[in-house]
């Protein structure tokens, strides 16, 4: 409960999907990565840079910045194409959530595994529909331009609100804030899942990891 | 995609080789995590963690009395097996001989089969078997558990130590006030909460107690089949451990509960929509964990009888009588929580409420029981004498079979008769004593007042109140009759859960879902028959019962002097205060009559004027338990009143009982003059902002000393406050009734004979074989409140509830003019006005 959650709701027609959902994502981690650190000693690091891209949507009309970073884009890609293809699979009227959640590590002792333990999600609903005809698409690819632009601008004021970030790691912690596998930018930990139809109650695993923690801490 | 690329790029090459001008390049100092306590992810457990662990007084006290009870497990299993397997009776009874060739005694070793012989018993019996593999899952699951908890704690051992640097051996010497003024500390420091810079009281109590206020809640709304009727016992409680543990099972944390995680409530209960498709649901599962229930009553009743048996049989060979001495029953505990009030607070009101208590239950003797009791006490009596001349003339008469045996339960039939039969001197003044119990006890149904000598309200109180012995009977009954109550009563009110936690469930940022009756908004949640109408927008299913809502509030404001209320309820709370103070000092000057807080009080001895708050805690006199006056020194203290902190705080915390610590504690430090003059007694008249300047000023001893007596202090103001709201509350539903008569009593302005009215039928001390009649006014009364509370669904209530406020503000009317004037003369503002209080009460006094 520990953290913060932030939910924007789309709808979008399906071939809008993966461009409406990369502008998103994309959008809230060009806010949520730095440059690489780069430790000195005595404990101080500099900051390296980071490049932004301006990507023009095909489906949407719409054009959003992002890092200019391909593995990051790829991750990022790769999940975006799974929820899509987890969405058209499910038939007609799909509708799905994908989050994003920051997270950052916690370092436990030995029978534990280390806790992740999230500190803000942000939750995108999206909702699939259908459209009849061409006029219909053109106006759909204007309108949804114009939500995305608006959904942009609430991501930026959430953002801009002086609210808990982790502090900045020393060297031996900083895997514990930063995923610092890429190698032209760090963004904070994060990790995407999604959820296709709003179905009922959490998965099976995570149920049964709070049966099992409930029962111990009786 | 077109990808446009812009000016802004990453530079690709060798940037982190110092470009020319290296000094100039920005270097940053990581913050680091200085702390492990910034964002903690589960503070629902881990405050719960903190106040258990300042509970049980620190982690060696916890570790041991884990370990201890994990050994008390396998000692109970390991001796009821032995027993009932490895002893050879026959022998112990001397109904079989043992040829030993030396001696002819007999040795308890004799008694033991051998080895070999009891485990073949033991392996032969299949039930024993069950039994033992039943314990043993039972007891891994407690062993991985006492592990589990001690890695927690652990952590929270270091969170003590680190974070909130105290140690583990002074941790007994913290109240939980000061601990959890530490927390907020710690939160501007450590964030330990994510979503607000600073953390306030409340929202730690709703974490801790956020499952708790849920109960408190529903029993205040008389949702959970608790209470039933019998076609023999007549009204019936019924509220179990197990009974309790199944209800959180349902409600809170079981598969499939309606609580998606500790904070926060399943989406879909939170919608109307589908309510009835979420109460079929929910009935269906309370179904299966009825079932279940049933199926493992076997094993739930061997283990209930097996513990009771272990732990109560040392205990009543010890003390017969503690069979008969009472405890307060886990329906009383729910139904006299405020919300938001920890174990402690509770526990330690309802041990100050003890001694009243039982001796109101007590004051009730049947007289037909007592002949027959005085009768077989007789005739057993003589029998016993007899046995026991016999036995002293010649000790050989107690080895003639069964002799020992009639000696000792003749012993024990004298003693229960003897409880039977009344003490001669004993008085009986059940309004006095309930009216001491509902200062310590906070909450009364209105129509026990002006009938507390009738034996309907004794019984009513029992179930408050319940012998030890009741409650553990119904603990060994309750495996049994839980699955019942389970499948048959709680099942049908599925849908009435289902909607219970949809209406009254809010968000709150930083905290989660609550219950909102724990926001304790008196907006929200008030009774308009509790001094919030006006204030209240409730409908009267949003309307707490009992006062609830108003009494948390005024508790929680109480014992938490640091937090800062929202302005609806700082203005009820200042509000309430000043009344109060108002009516104190309108006391002190002796003269009013028609103040309600006087009319409470019975000991109200005008040749020596006293405050209010002497009246209350002195109480009647024949109490004898609460010693006040019993010092000329202090009465006139306290005749000087709330203007002079410390020997009033001195002669009023006799009340608490620990008298001990406040002897060896030097009055004089309370009052330097380097502090501001008299803080304790502006604590008492309410301000309270004060508290920390005394213990900051001090040194951690005194600050300690200080904190102490403050929260003595406090309970001590919380009980005014709550005998004041019920007196106003019962002022204004007679009120309603009886106005004419109201009207004809306050007409002819004579002080004294409003005291007569008011004081006569209370004021007689009854023997128990006084007559039991009430006079028409007061039942007509309580009938008529009781039976606002009961059908307080319809708006005819309502109505009559707010005429019922209007009509008493009448009498009222006369000093509330006064007042308004001699507010008039005070410039203070009305904020102020509690810190600058005693000058005030100076003036109107």
């Amino acid at each position: 409960m520990n953290c913060r959650s932030e939910v924007l709701e789309v709808s979008v027609e399906g071939r809008q999907v993966d461009e409406a959902m990369l502008a998103l994502l994309h959008t809230i981690l060009l806010h949520r990565s730095t440059g690489k650190f780069h430790y000195k000693k005595e404990g101080t690091y500099s900051i390296g840079t980071v490049g932004t891209q301006d990507i023009d949507c095909d489906f949407i009309d719409f054009t959003f910045v992002r890092v200019s970073s391909e593995e990051l884009d790829r991750v990022i890609r790769k999940a975006v194409g799974e929820f899509k293809d987890a969405l058209s699979n499910t038939g007609s009227d799909g509708m799905g959530q994908i989050s994003l959640e920051f997270y950052q590590k916690k370092k436990s002792r030995w029978p534990f595994s280390d806790e992740c333990i999230p500190w803000e999600v942000w939750s995108i609903k999206v909702n699939v529909v259908n459209l009849a005809n061409e006029q219909e698409r053109q106006i759909c690819r204007e309108k949804v331009g114009e939500k995305l632009g608006e959904k942009v601008i609430n991501i930026v004021e959430v953002i801009n609100r002086h609210e808990y970030l982790p502090k900045m790691p020393t060297q031996s912690e900083v895997d514990n804030v930063f995923d610092t596998s890429l190698k032209d930018v760090q963004p904070y930990l994060h990790k995407i899942t999604f959820q296709i139809t709003d179905s009922l109650g959490t998965s099976v695993s995570t149920t049964m990891r709070r049966l099992i923690k409930d029962t111990l801490a009786l | 995609m077109a990808h446009f690329d812009t000016e802004y790029q990453r530079l690709e090459t060798s940037y982190n080789d110092s470009p020319p001008g290296e000094e100039n390049l920005l270097v940053h100092v990581p913050e680091g995590t200085k702390s492990q306590w910034h964002h903690i992810e589960n503070l629902d457990l881990f405050f719960q963690r903190i106040y258990n662990m300042h509970q049980k007084n620190g982690f060696t006290c916890m570790l041991l009395g884990e370990l201890f009870e994990l050994v008390q497990l396998v000692f109970v299993v390991a001796f009821t097996v032995f027993l009932a397997n490895c002893v050879d009776y026959d022998i112990l009874f001397a109904n079989k001989f043992v040829n030993h060739t030396d001696s002819s005694k007999v040795t308890l070793p004799d008694a033991f089969l051998p080895v070999d012989v009891c485990s073949a018993r033991i392996r032969d019996n299949v039930a024993v078997i069950f039994i033992l593999v039943i314990s043993g899952v039972f007891w891994l699951h407690r062993l991985i558990k006492f592990m589990y908890n001690i890695c927690c704690y652990w952590e929270i051992r270091s969170f003590y130590n680190n974070a909130l640097k105290m140690s583990m051996a002074e941790l007994p010497y913290f109240t939980w006030q000061e601990v959890q003024a530490r927390i907020v500390e710690i939160q501007k420091e450590h964030q330990i909460c994510i979503h607000k810079k600073e953390l306030s009281e409340l929202d730690i109590y709703h974490r801790i107690l956020r499952f708790k206020n849920y109960m408190v809640a529903m029993v205040n709304k008389s949702l959970l089949p608790v209470r039933s009727r019998l076609p023999l016992l007549g009204d019936w409680v019924f509220y179990t451990r197990g009974l309790k543990y199944n209800f959180e099972l349902i409600f809170f944390w079981g598969p499939g509960s309606l609580f998606e995680n500790e904070w926060s409530l399943k989406t879909e209960y939170k919608r109307g929509g589908n309510r009835l498709e979420l109460a079929d649901r929910l009935s269906s599962r309370i179904l299966w964990i009825g079932v279940a229930n049933l199926l493992l009553c076997p094993v739930i009743l061997v283990w209930q009888v097996l513990y009771a048996f272990f732990s109560y049989t040392e205990v009543i060979k010890r003390e017969p009588g503690s069979l008969g001495a009472r405890c307060w029953s886990l329906y009383g505990r729910c139904y006299l929580r405020h919300f938001n009030e920890l174990d402690h607070e509770l526990m330690s009101r309802l041990s100050k409420g003890y001694k009243a208590s039982s001796k109101y239950m007590n004051c009730f003797m049947s007289p037909l029981l007592t002949v027959v009791a005085k009768n077989v006490a007789f005739f057993a009596g003589s029998l016993l004498a007899v046995l026991i001349a016999l036995t002293i003339y010649d000790e050989d008469v107690l080895s003639v079979e069964h002799v020992l045996t009639s000696i000792t339960l003749l012993g024990v039939c004298v003693t229960v008769c003897r409880s039977f039969i009344p003490d001669k001197h004993m008085v009986f003044c059940p309004e006095q004593l309930l009216k001491v119990i509902l200062a310590h006890i906070h909450y009364m149904p209105d129509h026990w007042q002006g009938n507390a000598h009738r034996y309907e309200t004794r019984d009513e109180f029992s179930q408050l109140f319940q012998y030890k012995a009741v409650f553990i009977l119904e603990e060994l009954l309750s495996p049994v009759i839980t699955p019942f109550i389970l499948i048959f009563c709680l099942r049908r009110k599925s849908l009435e859960i289902i909607d219970f936690f949809r209406n009254f469930t809010v968000e709150v940022v930083g905290v989660g879902d609550t219950c909102s009756f724990a926001q304790m908004d008196v907006r929200q949640h008030g009774h308009p028959a509790w001094m919030s109408a006006g204030k209240t927008e409730a409908s009267i299913y949003q309307q707490a019962e009992d006062g609830k809502t108003e009494l948390s509030l005024m508790h929680f404001a109480i014992t938490n002097p640091h937090w800062q209320p929202p302005r609806e309820s700082t203005h009820f709370i200042s509000q309430l205060k000043e009344k109060v103070h108002r009516e104190a000092a309108v006391g002190h000057q002796g003269a009013v009559a028609d103040s309600h807080a006087f009319t409470s009080i019975h000991s109200l001895q005008s040749e020596e004027p006293r405050s209010l708050i002497a009246n209350l805690l002195v109480g009647p006199p024949p109490l004898g338990s609460l010693h006040l006056g019993r010092d000329g020194t202090l009465a006139n203290h306290v005749s000087v009143g709330l203007s002079d902190g410390a020997p009033s705080l001195r002669s009023l915390s006799p009340l608490s009982g620990s008298l001990h610590l406040r002897s060896s504690y030097p009055s004089s430090r309370l009052h330097r003059p380097d502090h501001p003059s008299g803080s304790a007694s502006r604590t008492m008249a309410g301000s309270g902002t004060d508290a920390r300047t005394v213990s900051s000023g001090s040194s951690a001893w005194e600050g300690q000393l200080t904190s102490l007596v403050l929260s003595e202090y406090a309970s001590t103001e919380m009980s005014i406050h709550a005998v004041y709201i019920h007196e106003l509350h019962k002022q204004q539903s007679r009120g309603e009734l009886s106005r004419h008569t109201w009207h004809r009593q306050e007409s002819d302005e004579s002080s004294e004979s409003a005291i007569d009215d008011c004081e006569a039928p209370r004021n007689l001390p009854r023997s128990n074989t006084f007559p039991f009649t009430a006079t028409p006014h007061q039942e007509g009364a309580a009938l008529q409140s009781s039976g606002q509370r009961r059908y307080g669904g319809t708006t005819d209530a309502l109505s009559g509830a707010t005429r019922g406020q209007r009509s008493a503000r009448v009498p009222m009317g006369g000093w509330v003019e006064e007042i308004q004037s001699g507010r008039h003369h005070d410039p203070v503002p009305e904020e102020g006005s509690e810190d600058e209080l005693p000058p005030q009460i100076h003036k109107v006094a």
